[in-house]
């Protein structure tokens, strides 16, 4: 099991900047757009389990410097503590574009929950439509259902 | 409409419009042993009051929209009401801003159809009785609950952490965990740093940083309770101040905006408040300030709502 409050770590793999731990007041996000590549920075979220208000204004912090200095953000893999962010918080957003992110899924069959990757491109008029994607499950095969709310769960791709 | 009697002694009045959920919500409060007064819609709740001593007001979620709300509020207040407790249904969820806005709610219930029975029984025996603080209130009898004392600042990350690992290890969710780390970080920040008021009424760790040490004496030693009955999760924290006012909750429960500056980023309440079910304050003012948030640890949800509850209960001087 992850530990789940740990510090952040930031590791670059190619032309993405890997982050994982939590995103509190210690984690400086605006000193990663030094690292954006013509213009454009690439972030893999999955790793993140943790956000308090502190991080939400670092995050906001670096998205406005983001769009400051023309940076486009592209956020890959959200995982699901700043998804909620996202949607509590409009201004977590910015102007940054979301190709994919883990939502909750539970598995009416043998009750077992997970976060499962959902592709925002490939899946765009489905979650526009608040219609979440048909997800199996792992351990028994069976058809999962969607965890949450849609229509909060997918506000934050409505901007 | 419906009256019960001609009782003028303490009594509870229901506003609802739908006799079928007046007849149900007069059953559950009908346990408390108070008289129940019942109006159709604020008009005549209006007229009636003037003849009522109402310890307690539970409205309709829909009657938020009513031009004389704000009328309503007034004569209750003026009648002695101690709490204004509005019911949202399901369908009702576009009146939450105006309630929240209102700034007058003290409790407001989100319930799925067509009555979410416990959570207004403890409401209203919390009121009728007097009897505010625990979290065991809002869990099954012989629920275990967990108990700590953060006695340093620095103890928050380490607490947080270990308290989603175990409730990990208890077999729920990463959502489950994850709603309960900012959950118990956010009320623990609040305890530690917003809490402590000096006898001028200066709030002097406010604008301290967030991850500084600070050694927690006795008197600003902060204490954390958890535990789960299998419906809901139950977060208590408590801080021996008593410092946090009614208005200040309701004024921070709607706040959108992230501060830029300071110690905290003002959003601790109103994050707290978004990502639980259930967020329930229990103020004795100058003695302590009991927070408790409870997380609906069912799945799937359709016995949730997309919105959360929320109490927030004045101990009498």
């Amino acid at each position: 099991m992850p530990d789940m409050r740990g510090r952040i770590s930031i590791e670059p793999q190619g032309d993405v900047l890997v982050i994982q731990g939590a995103i509190d007041k210690t984690a400086g996000l605006t000193a990663l757009l030094e690292q954006a590549r013509d213009r454009r920075l690439v972030l893999d979220l999955g790793g993140i389990t943790f956000i308090n208000s502190l991080g939400v204004r670092d995050w906001i912090r670096m998205q406005a410097a983001a769009q400051r200095g023309g940076i486009a953000v592209e956020l890959r893999r959200v995982a699901e503590p700043l998804v909620h962010q996202l949607n509590m918080i409009i201004a977590t957003r910015g102007a940054a574009r979301v190709t994919s992110f883990f939502a909750p899924y539970a598995c009416d069959t043998c009750g077992r929950e997970d976060s499962l990757l959902i592709d925002a491109i490939a899946h765009a008029r489905g979650l526009s439509q608040l219609e979440p994607p048909a997800m199996s499950c792992a351990e028994c095969g069976a058809q999962m259902v969607f965890n949450d709310f849609p229509e909060r769960y997918f506000s934050f791709l409505s901007v | 409409m419906i009256s019960s009697g001609r009782l003028r002694a303490p009594s509870i009045l229901i506003v609802h419009p739908d006799h079928k959920t007046q007849r149900t919500v007069q059953r559950v409060l009908g346990g408390t042993g108070y008289g129940i007064d019942v109006a159709d819609d604020l008009g005549q709740a209006v007229r009636l009051i003037a003849h009522l001593e109402p310890i307690l007001v539970v409205l309709d979620g829909s009657a938020m929209a009513a031009p004389n709300i704000k009328q309503f509020f007034a004569a209750a207040k003026t009648r002695g009401a101690e709490a204004c407790m509005t019911l949202v249904g399901a369908a009702q969820l576009e009146h939450m801003p105006r309630i929240l806005g209102l700034g007058a709610v003290t409790n407001l219930l989100v319930h799925p159809m067509p009555l979410l029975g416990e959570e207004l029984t403890i409401t209203a025996q919390k009121l009728l009785r007097s009897d505010l603080f625990g979290a065991e209130k809002y869990l099954l009898w012989g629920t275990r609950l967990c108990s700590t004392t953060l006695t340093r600042a620095s103890q928050r990350a380490h607490l947080v952490g270990e308290l989603a690992e175990q409730i990990r290890t208890r077999g729920q969710s990463a959502r489950v965990a994850s709603m309960a780390m900012l959950v118990t970080d956010e009320l623990l920040s609040n305890a530690v740093h917003n809490a402590p008021v000096d006898e001028r009424g200066t709030h002097y760790r406010a604008e301290l940083a967030r991850d500084a040490e600070l050694e927690l004496d006795a008197r600003h030693e902060v204490g954390l309770r958890w535990g789960c009955d299998g419906r809901y999760l139950a977060i208590e924290v408590t801080d021996p101040f008593g410092s946090l006012e009614r208005d200040t909750v309701l004024r921070a429960l709607v706040q959108n905006d992230v501060k830029d500056s300071g110690g905290g980023a003002g959003m601790g309440i109103a994050l707290t408040y978004r990502s639980c079910d259930h967020l329930v304050f229990n103020l004795a003012p100058g003695k302590r300030t009991e927070v408790i948030a409870l997380i609906d640890v069912r799945y799937p949800h359709s016995e949730r709502v997309p919105a959360s509850s929320y109490n927030v209960f004045v101990e009498r001087s």
